[in-house]
């Protein structure tokens, strides 16, 4: 894994994500799961890209079901945006995550 | 400058990889591009009960890394997670740009992009979509443990995964459009045996209700046309695919339905470039007419490499 990508549990949900000086990209990934598989690589090469301006931080959904829940995430992957605590933007999801997608979102929170 | 391949195959599914393995052993260098992890519909297939050599049923995903090492074996170079930026297919010389950095060229292309699953197109889906609706059973099963949910469709698909979804659900509960299933006669018996499916007969959605996540759906019986309000904790759809084309349709003719007509040994009308598997308009999409239209369409393009090979 990436040294920009961190995966981190619900109970660094607060200090993690919401207290985040930057801006976060929480990536909720399953296992048997080959669109998990396939984001990966995409979600290091934006992460490497975007390295100590946003965030790249991904949870297991099988060990943080509170989370997911409270957020309402249903799916793997699921990638969500913040900026300043708050959920931006749209969530991405499902096997047809492209790189492109990724980028031009964190831009978006960057500007 | 680009790297040069005698065949760039689109697509890593059981057509792309058997044009693949097909191209490799031929001794031509092969490159295989997909946007995901090899395997295309057959990854996120729970299992395959119809394919040959296997006595038993193997797993898609396993089945899928099957065909890779296969490739990957003989010399293909598959690479995964890629995406195209660019492409240009209408010249002697066909080119990709790759993840907007890269570029690659050969003679000859085999496009086996395939087909993804079909949307419903009814209010509320894309709201919910990865917050109660969703479109892969082996991905997001687990997460509807002790749940009631319900299925849509009944194909071969819709059926299978809801049997699959049965280890997770309390309740999976079918709405099919007809009254009775498309899907084989084996999987059929199995799941109108199975205590935890039920079935809506007749029936189609017709709006994803909720707040923030997914709490209901509305349902149209299409004969009386009766509606009613379900509640649900989550929704898969399986009612069929739509074909993945948009790298090829400005270059080869496609029909009404978005499909390639090609020739029977794969050639479209632009010299060097094939087109193969579940893109192609044909009758029948399965993994076993899948591998036949690759091993076709490889077999078609390295003839076609060899006879533009310069002296």
């Amino acid at each position: 894994m990436s040294a920009n990508v961190k995966e981190i549990t619900q109970a660094d949900y607060q200090r993690e994500v919401l207290a985040s000086g930057e801006p976060v990209v929480l990536d909720f990934f399953s296992t048997e799961c080959p669109p998990c598989e396939a984001l990966a690589p995409k979600f290091e090469a934006v992460a490497d890209q975007f390295a100590g301006r946003a965030r790249f931080l991904k949870i297991f959904r099988q060990g943080n079901r509170d989370l997911a829940a409270q957020l309402g995430v249903t799916g793997s992957p699921t990638l969500i945006f913040f900026k300043a605590g708050q959920e931006v933007g749209e969530r991405l999801g499902g096997e047809d995550i492209k790189r492109t997608a990724i980028k031009a979102q964190v831009e978006s929170m960057l500007s | 400058m680009a790297e040069r391949y005698d065949l760039i195959v689109v697509g890593a599914g059981p057509a792309g990889l058997s044009a693949a393995i097909y191209a490799a052993r031929a001794r031509l260098k092969t490159l295989v591009l997909d946007e995901s992890v090899p395997g295309g519909q057959v990854k996120t297939t729970h299992k395959v009960s119809n394919y040959p050599g296997f006595p038993e049923d193997v797993k898609g995903s396993d089945l899928a890394k099957a065909f890779a090492l296969q490739a990957e074996r003989f010399g293909a170079k598959i690479r995964r997670a890629v995406e195209i930026t660019g492409h240009e297919l209408a010249g002697a010389t066909k080119r990709f740009e790759l993840d907007e950095e890269e570029q690659v060229e050969a003679p000859a292309v085999i496009v086996a992009t395939g087909a993804k699953p079909r949307d419903l197109g009814v209010p509320g889906e894309s709201k919910f979509k990865g917050r109660g609706i969703s479109y892969c059973a082996t991905c997001d099963g687990a997460y509807f443990e002790g749940k009631d949910i319900h299925v849509v469709g009944g194909g071969n698909s819709a059926v299978e995964e809801s049997l699959f979804l049965t280890q997770f659900a309390r309740s999976v509960t079918i709405i099919h459009q007809f009254d009775h299933f498309q899907a084989e006669a084996a999987t059929v018996e199995e799941a109108l045996k199975n205590p935890k499916i039920k079935v809506i007969w007749d029936s189609e959605p017709r709006e994803f209700i909720g707040e923030k996540g997914l709490d209901a759906l509305r349902i149209e019986n299409v004969k009386t046309h009766e509606t009613r309000v379900l509640k649900t904790d989550g929704v898969f759809v399986f009612i069929g695919y739509v074909p993945r084309a948009d790298l090829v349709k400005d270059v080869v003719p496609l029909n009404q339905w978005g499909y390639v007509e090609t020739a029977e040994d794969m050639s479209t009308p632009t010299p060097g470039l094939y087109v193969a598997g579940d893109l192609r308009s044909k009758r029948f999409r399965q993994i076993t007419t899948a591998v036949a239209d690759g091993t076709i369409a490889a077999l078609a393009a390295q003839k076609y490499v060899k006879d533009h090979r310069p002296a």
